[in-house]
C-alpha cells in the first residue's frame, strides 16, 4: 500500500508553506523508500477527517500532526521506519524538550514574520496561498490563518508589526483628538508608517523585543548543534525526528524572500552554524520546489523534483458546496448563534458523563440562549418594521407640508423642519 | 403637528418659533417630569471599603488563588502559576504573606502579583513577569536562565505540553471539572446557581480557546501522550540530583516543576481519575522531588 501524505502546497521554493508539513515531508523522505509514499499538495484541511494538515493516509486510516505521524510510522513498520530508535537517556529527553521548544518558540516567530508583519503577509504570504489554493478556499482560508496567527502571538505585545492594528489605533486616536475639538480636523498630522520605519526609529522597544525573542530561540539551538552534523548525533548517528522538525521551522525562517527579512537576518547573525545546517539539509531533502512540481498534471515536470509528487484531486462539487455553506452560515450573525447552540446541545446529549443537575443546567442555559436568539430576531424584525412605518408615515406628512411651504413662503423652504430632514435622510438610505 | 405647521408661515418671528418648537419636541412632558422630580426617594449613606483580616498586613503581600485557611498557614496555592511564584519566593528565602484574591483584583488581570513592604506607602504592585527581577534585587540570588542553556528549552515543556494537558484535565474533563475546579474556582465566587453555571462555562470556554490556539481540535490522546513525554524528559533531566541542574538549593525551575507536580499529586484536591497523576507516578524521582520541596511549606 502506498502511503499518501497530504500537505499544504509549495511556496517560497519550499515544498510546503507550513512548518509541520515540511517536517513531515522531511521525516518521510528520510525514513521511507521512495516508492512507498506519495506527496499530495491538497492544501485543504477538509480532506482529512481531523481537519488538519499534514495528514497521512493509509487506505482508510488517517493520521494527522507530525508527532502522531512519527508514532504511526513506527508502529506500522514494526519499528523499522523510526529515526529515534538509537537515542539514549539525555538525548531522548533533549529530543522531546527541543521539539516542544521549537513548536512553541519557532512557531510564534514564524507567525510574526510571515503573518503579523503586514508587508510580508500582503506581499509574499498571501499571494503564495493564492497560488496553491482552489476556489473558493483561496478567499476563505488565508484570512482565517492570518487571524489565527495574530491570536497566537497576541501575548507577545508586538502588534505594532501589524499595520492594520496600527491604522486602527491611529484612527481611534485621531477621532479622539477631533472629538476633543481642540485641533481642527485637517491639521492633525497623519504620518505614513511602514514596518521599516517602525523598526528603524519610532519603536526601538519593538526591536529590543524581537532581538530578545530571536536570541531565545537561536542561541540554545546554536549551542546544541555546535559543529556536529546533526542536532543530536554526530554524522554516523544520522538524523532524528528533531532534525526533521527543526528543518521544517528553520527553513521557513531562512528561505522565503520577504520584503522585511528581520527573522532571516537575526538567524544569520545569531546562529551561523544553524543557518549553514538548514541550507545544507534543505538542498539535500527538499531541493528547489515550484508550484508546477506539485500541481502540474505533466508527469515529466513533476519528476524533475526529488519528492514523489502526486497531483491532488480537483475539489468535488459536494466539497465546494459544503465549504461555501459552512462559511456562509458562520458569517450570518443570528444563524451563526443558532448553529452554535445546536452544536452545544448535541454535545450535551452525546456526552453521557455529565451528571443530572449539571446536565439540566446546561440544557436550560442552551434553551435560554435559543430564546435570546429568537428575541434578537424579533427585535431586528420589529425595528425594521418600525423604521419602515415611520418612513411611510413621515414621507406622506412631509410631502404635504413641503408643497404648502413652496406655495406660501420662501423662508419655509430654506429652513425645513427638523422631522422632515430626518425623514429625507432615512429615505435617502 | 401638521395643522400647527400650517399656521406657522403667518406668524411673524418665524425663526424663533421654529427653534422653540424643536425644543418642545425634545423636552420632557410635564407629568413625567413631575414623577421623576420625586426621585431619589431615599439616599443611603455610602458603604465602607471592604475590610478583611489581611488589609492591615504590612509585610510583602503576595496575592494568589487560595482559601482563607490556606492563606493563614501559608499553604500552597491551588493555581499552578501562583504556586510557582509562591514556591520560588519561599525557596530564595523572602518573607511574605499570602493573601487570597482573584483575577478581578489584579491590575494586570492575572494572579499572582506582589505588593512589596518597602518602600512604605508604595502601592505599585509587581506583576508575576517582574517578580524574578524583584527577588534578585532583594536577595541577590542568581538568574538561573543564564546558567544553563537547557533552562528555557525544558521550561517550554512545562509552559506548553504539561500546561495544555493540565488545562484539559482540570477544566474540560467534565468529571474532574465538577470534582476539582468547580469547588476551587467557581463555588467561592457566588451562591447563585445561575451565576455559577455562567462562570463555569466562561472558565471552560477560556481553557478551550487556549488549547485550540495551537491545534484545530482537541485530541485528548495526543495531549496525554505529550504530557507523558514531557514528564519523561523532565525525569531524565533531574536524574539522581536533588534539584534540577544539580543546584545546591531549589530555584525557579524547581518551583515551576513543583507547581504542577504538587497539584497533580495532591490527593486533597479530590481528583477522580487523575490520568496525569498516573503518568507522573511512573517517574519516582519526580515524585520524591515534590515531596522534598513540600517540606518548605
Amino acid at each position: 500500500m502506498v502511503l499518501e501524505l497530504h500537505v499544504w502546497g509549495p511556496a517560497f521554493s519550499l515544498p510546503s508553506i507550513d512548518a509541520q508539513c515540511l517536517a513531515a515531508i522531511a521525516y518521510l523522505s528520510l525514513t521511507l523508500p521512495q516508492d512507498a509514499w506519495v506527496l499530495v499538495a491538497s492544501s485543504d484541511p477538509s480532506v482529512s477527517p481531523t481537519c488538519e494538515l499534514p495528514a497521512l493516509k493509509n487506505d482508510s486510516t488517517w493520521v494527522s500532526r507530525f508527532r502522531n505521524i512519527v508514532d504511526y510510522l513506527r508502529q506500522y513498520s514494526n519499528g523499522e521506519w523510526d529515526l529515534d530508535q538509537n537515542l539514549t537517556g539525555l538525548e531522548k529527553a533533549d529530543n522531546i524538550a527541543f521539539s516542544a521548544f521549537l513548536e512553541s518558540r519557532a512557531q510564534s516567530l514564524l507567525d510574526l514574520s510571515l503573518y503579523v508583519t503586514s508587508q510580508n503577509y500582503y506581499n509574499s504570504t498571501s499571494p503564495s496561498y493564492g497560488a496553491i489554493l482552489q476556489w473558493p478556499n483561496q478567499w476563505i482560508l488565508p484570512p482565517k490563518i492570518h487571524t489565527a496567527a495574530k491570536d497566537r502571538t497576541e501575548h507577545l505585545g508586538l502588534s505594532s508589526l501589524d499595520l492594520d492594528a496600527i491604522e486602527e489605533q491611529r484612527k481611534r486616536e485621531h477621532s479622539a483628538a477631533v472629538a476633543a475639538g481642540h485641533v481642527p480636523k485637517n491639521l492633525i498630522p497623519r504620518p505614513r508608517d511602514t514596518v521599516s520605519s517602525l523598526l528603524g526609529k519610532t519603536s526601538q522597544q519593538n526591536q529590543f523585543k524581537l532581538e530578545a525573542l530571536t536570541a531565545e530561540l537561536f542561541e540554545p539551538l546554536e549551542e546544541i548543534l555546535g559543529d556536529k552534523k546533526y542536532f543530536l548525533h554526530m554524522s554516523e548517528g544520522g538524523p532524528t525526528s528533531l532534525d526533521c522538525l527543526a528543518l521544517g521551522y528553520l527553513s521557513l525562517a531562512l528561505v522565503p524572500e520577504l520584503p522585511h527579512p528581520w527573522l532571516r537576518d537575526a538567524m544569520r547573525n545569531k546562529a551561523p552554524f544553524v543557518t549553514a545546517y538548514t541550507e545544507r539539509q534543505r538542498q539535500k531533502i527538499f531541493g528547489i520546489v515550484n508550484v508546477e512540481h506539485a500541481l502540474s498534471p505533466n508527469s515529466a515536470k513533476r519528476s524533475s523534483s526529488i519528492l514523489p509528487w502526486q497531483v491532488p484531486q480537483r475539489a468535488r462539487l459536494a466539497t465546494v458546496s459544503s465549504t461555501l455553506y459552512n462559511t456562509l452560515a458562520d458569517a450570518i450573525p443570528v444563524w451563526k448563534d443558532i448553529r452554535m447552540h445546536r452544536r452545544i446541545k448535541d454535545e450535551i446529549e452525546e456526552n453521557s458523563e455529565i451528571a443530572g443537575i449539571e446536565r439540566r443546567m446546561l440544557s436550560i442555559v442552551a434553551d435560554t440562549w435559543t430564546k435570546d436568539v429568537w428575541l434578537s430576531v424579533g427585535t431586528v424584525v420589529g425595528g425594521i418594521a418600525a423604521l419602515a412605518g415611520y418612513l411611510v408615515w413621515n414621507s406622506s406628512g412631509g410631502e404635504v407640508e413641503y408643497e404648502d411651504g413652496d406655495e406660501d413662503d420662501e423662508l419655509q423652504f430654506t429652513l425645513p423642519d427638523q422631522p422632515m430632514q430626518v425623514g429625507d435622510m432615512l429615505a435617502g438610505l | 403637528m401638521t395643522p400647527e405647521r400650517r399656521d406657522s408661515p403667518g406668524q411673524t418671528p418665524d425663526n424663533v418659533s421654529t427653534a422653540s418648537r424643536a425644543r418642545d419636541f425634545f423636552s420632557v412632558p410635564a407629568p413625567v417630569k413631575r414623577i421623576f422630580d420625586r426621585f431619589p426617594l431615599v439616599t443611603y449613606p455610602s458603604n465602607d471599603l471592604p475590610h478583611s483580616a489581611w488589609s492591615d498586613r504590612r509585610g510583602n503581600r503576595l496575592y494568589v488563588f487560595t482559601d482563607a485557611a490556606g492563606a493563614r498557614h501559608g499553604r500552597p496555592s491551588f493555581n499552578p502559576q501562583c504556586l510557582k511564584w509562591q514556591a520560588y519566593l519561599r525557596f530564595v528565602g523572602i518573607d511574605f504573606d499570602v493573601i487570597p484574591s482573584n483575577n478581578h483584583a489584579s491590575p494586570s488581570g492575572a494572579l499572582p502579583f506582589l505588593i512589596p513592604a518597602h518602600p512604605v506607602n508604595n502601592n505599585t504592585p509587581i506583576p508575576s513577569s517582574k517578580l524574578q527581577k524583584w527577588a534578585i534585587e532583594q536577595v541577590h540570588c542568581e538568574e538561573e536562565q543564564q546558567l544553563d542553556l537547557r533552562f528555557e528549552v525544558y521550561a517550554s515543556l512545562l509552559d506548553h505540553r504539561i500546561r495544555n494537558a493540565w488545562l484539559y484535565t482540570l477544566y474540560l474533563d467534565p468529571e474532574e471539572f465538577a470534582a476539582v475546579a468547580k469547588p476551587l474556582y467557581v463555588d467561592p465566587s457566588s451562591n447563585n446557581s445561575a451565576v455559577r453555571t455562567a462562570l463555569a462555562m466562561q472558565l471552560q470556554q477560556a481553557a478551550r480557546t487556549e488549547i485550540l490556539k495551537t491545534s484545530s481540535y482537541i485530541d485528548v490522546g495526543a495531549l496525554e501522550a505529550e504530557a507523558s513525554d514531557a514528564f519523561e524528559a523532565l525525569s531524565t533531566l533531574l536524574g539522581d540530583n536533588l534539584h534540577f541542574f544539580n543546584r545546591p538549593n531549589p530555584g525557579l525551575f524547581d518551583a515551576s516543576v513543583f507547581a504542577y507536580t504538587h497539584l497533580i499529586l495532591d490527593e486533597k484536591l479530590g481528583w477522580r481519575r487523575n490520568r496525569l497523576g498516573q503518568l507522573l507516578r511512573q517517574h519516582e524521582n519526580l515524585v520524591q522531588h515534590r515531596e522534598r520541596l513540600l517540606k518548605f511549606f
